[in-house]
């Protein structure tokens, strides 16, 4: 099968847009979430979140055109015909919001495929952009449907990029389900009460071994396998016996060609919800049995950033990789039984050359991504 | 390789149909009537009425290019993948949702919220059809569903047995602007590796990733060339501007 390698990336969180700083707080358990004051949040169950610093409006248009300005920034020269794929769950959902309240807004930001289509012209590039929605596992998704682009020959670059802002209509809707802690989420730990939201975007560069070499782009990294799953039993709950996401884990595994004893660490998807975390916890036992293989979520420190989760977990998993190092668990102090001897509290080493990524989401999607470091 | 198309499901102003059936091919402009759960599926179903109205057009799409295929009953979970494309997908259950919102922040509909991801009646449709495999809306710029092909057929090209790409709007919600104003309706056509029953056509993927002579391209037109007997031969999709 044709490599794909990753040749550039960027992230922008609630720790910040420079790679070192970000990295630097996830080592040092730093944490992005703090007192959310873009709305009132009187009426909710929580009133902390993880926002981008100095993130503002520019205009009546969605406030994700700020923050992907921002992205802008950090990219490298593109090729004008790089395919662009965006990941989100609500793109310019917050102009929906306004445009329900009789307020100011760019209506033009609404449809789906929006925001991306607004990125590619903004980037220069000249083929249509693609938006991608699959609930929280938007980002990977999106990152193997790049990878399949790019093996496949129908594009020689691809770059990918999750985003998604926190609204109050994303806000209010985690509220009414439940699912917000009222304190920083703790993800795998014993006492965890649900998530907390956040916002944030990321990108990805992939392309061919070939063609990097071609245009002197130094590989960070490679996505070596790939896959998704639908649990098929509910539509807002995970499956209790973690079918999909066994399913997809077991798919990309055997995509990358490797076995479960050659990944040396997890980035699990880890919202610091009940079910979720044993979900995913029980998945891991399933792949990898007594073997202890750090696991870590980062969503203690910058939030669930939803469709932009899986793109920035890749970008972290990646300099993971370089470092040899997972980081640890912000949030989390005292693990699920569950996940007694894999869940790391603070950073640890690599036990492999590979990196399992996994997310899971709303409509029972599932998708697991196998990563593995600068190819030598 | 050759992929097989077994089927196609529709379901939009004029009225629904299938690729088998002797309903014409058409989904014109105009209003959609509101879907019962009888018109698409024989036995009761509980769920079907709980459905946000997005869903329900599009599960019933799903459904009849399902039943079309030959593939829609089944007894053990079934790596299929769906793609579908959608331009405002499920922007009319958000603006009920935030009508809720607006009459009590703190008492907004859970209900109503746990439909206002786009991808969620993929969910649905996993669980009725018992389907595992990939299931994600992936839009392309142009709204004609070319990326959902194209995303479905390389599932099928990577491995994968069998996939539906479908494309699903409702009408474009008055309080937004008409500068985009898709078509509603919802079509889904069903693709195969190996054919259950005698295939409606067929493609030589990824040969065939290239323009059409004609310049159409995406689900619309396949379903077009499909449903009125073209030749299989003159079976071509694109994602415009790469090919």
């Amino acid at each position: 099968m044709s490599r794909v390698w990753i040749v550039g990336t960027a992230a922008i969180t609630a720790l910040g847009e420079d790679a070192d700083t970000l990295w630097g707080g996830l080592l040092a358990g730093r944490t992005g979430i703090g007192p959310l004051t873009r709305f009132s949040t009187d009426a909710y169950k929580s009133h902390v979140a993880a926002c981008v610093p100095g993130l503002q409006p520019q205009g009546p248009g969605s406030l994700a055109h700020a923050l992907l300005e921002r992205l802008c920034a950090l990219l490298p020269p593109l090729p004008p015909e790089t395919v662009l794929i965006a990941s989100t769950t609500k793109g310019g959902v917050d102009c929906l919001e306004r445009v329900a309240r009789g307020l100011p807004a760019d209506a033009d930001d609404i449809p789906l495929p929006a925001l991306g289509a607004a990125l590619r012209r903004r980037l220069g590039l000249t083929t249509p952009a693609i938006t991608v929605s699959a609930a929280c596992a938007s980002g990977s998704i999106a990152l193997g449907r790049g990878a399949q682009l790019v093996t496949s020959g129908a594009a020689a670059s691809v770059l990918v990029v999750g985003f998604d802002v926190l609204s109050e209509f994303i806000f209010s809707g985690f509220s009414a389900l439940q699912a917000l802690s009222p304190d920083p989420c703790r993800p795998f730990d014993a006492g965890r009460t649900g998530l907390t939201l956040g916002e944030g975007t990321a990108a990805l560069l992939l392309t061919s071994p070939e063609r990097a070499r071609r245009e002197g782009r130094e590989p960070v990294g490679e996505l070596l396998g790939w896959a998704a799953s639908n649990d098929a039993v509910h539509i807002t709950a995970p499956a209790r016996d973690s079918r999909g996401l066994i399913q997809a884990i077991r798919t990309a595994l055997a995509h990358a060609g490797i076995e479960p004893g050659d990944v040396g660490g997890v980035s699990a998807h880890g919202t610091g919800t009940l079910y979720n975390d044993l979900m995913e916890l029980n998945a891991f036992r399933a792949i990898f049995g007594e073997r202890r293989v750090p696991v870590y979520g980062v969503k203690g420190a910058l939030g669930h950033t939803l469709g932009a989760a899986g793109a920035i977990e890749a970008t972290i998993a990646l300099r993971a990789l370089a470092e040899e190092v997972v980081p640890g668990t912000v949030g989390c102090t005292v693990p699920d039984a569950a996940g007694a001897g894999l869940v790391r509290l603070g950073p640890a080493p690599l036990c492999g050359s590979r990196m399992l990524l996994t997310n899971s989401g709303f409509g029972g999607v599932n998708a697991a991504l196998v990563l593995g470091g600068r190819p030598r | 390789m050759k992929i097989f198309v077994t089927g196609v499901g529709w379901a939009g102003t004029a009225g629904m149909g299938t690729g088998r059936g002797s309903t014409p091919f058409d989904l014109p402009p105009g209003e959609l009537p509101s879907i019962s759960r009888h018109e698409v599926f024989p036995e009761a179903d509980s769920r079907f009425g709980r459905l946000d109205a997005f869903s329900r057009l599009a599960l019933a799409g799903v459904a009849l290019a399902l039943r079309d295929a030959g593939i829609e009953h089944w007894t053990a979970p079934r790596a299929v993948g769906i793609a579908a494309s959608s331009t405002y997908g499920c922007t009319g259950t958000d603006l009920e949702y935030l009508a809720t919102l607006g009459e009590a922040p703190g008492l907004a509909s859970p209900q109503l919220f746990a439909y206002t991801l786009p991808n969620v009646f993929l969910g649905e449709a996993a669980i009725r059809f018992g389907l595992t495999g990939p299931t994600l809306i992936v839009s392309d710029e142009e709204g004609t569903g070319s990326a959902a092909l194209e995303t479905a057929l390389d599932y099928i090209a990577g491995g994968g047995e069998t996939a539906l790409a479908g494309i699903c709007d409702l009408a474009r919600p008055a309080q937004l602007p008409a500068r985009v104003d898709p078509t509603p309706g919802a079509l889904f056509l069903v693709f195969e590796r190996r054919p259950t029953l005698e295939p409606l056509g067929a493609l030589n993927w990824p040969e065939e990733r290239q323009t059409h002579p004609d310049g159409s391209h995406g689900l619309r037109a396949l379903a077009t060339r499909l449903c009125t007997g073209r030749p299989f031969s003159k079976i071509r999709t694109t994602r415009k501007g790469t090919a």
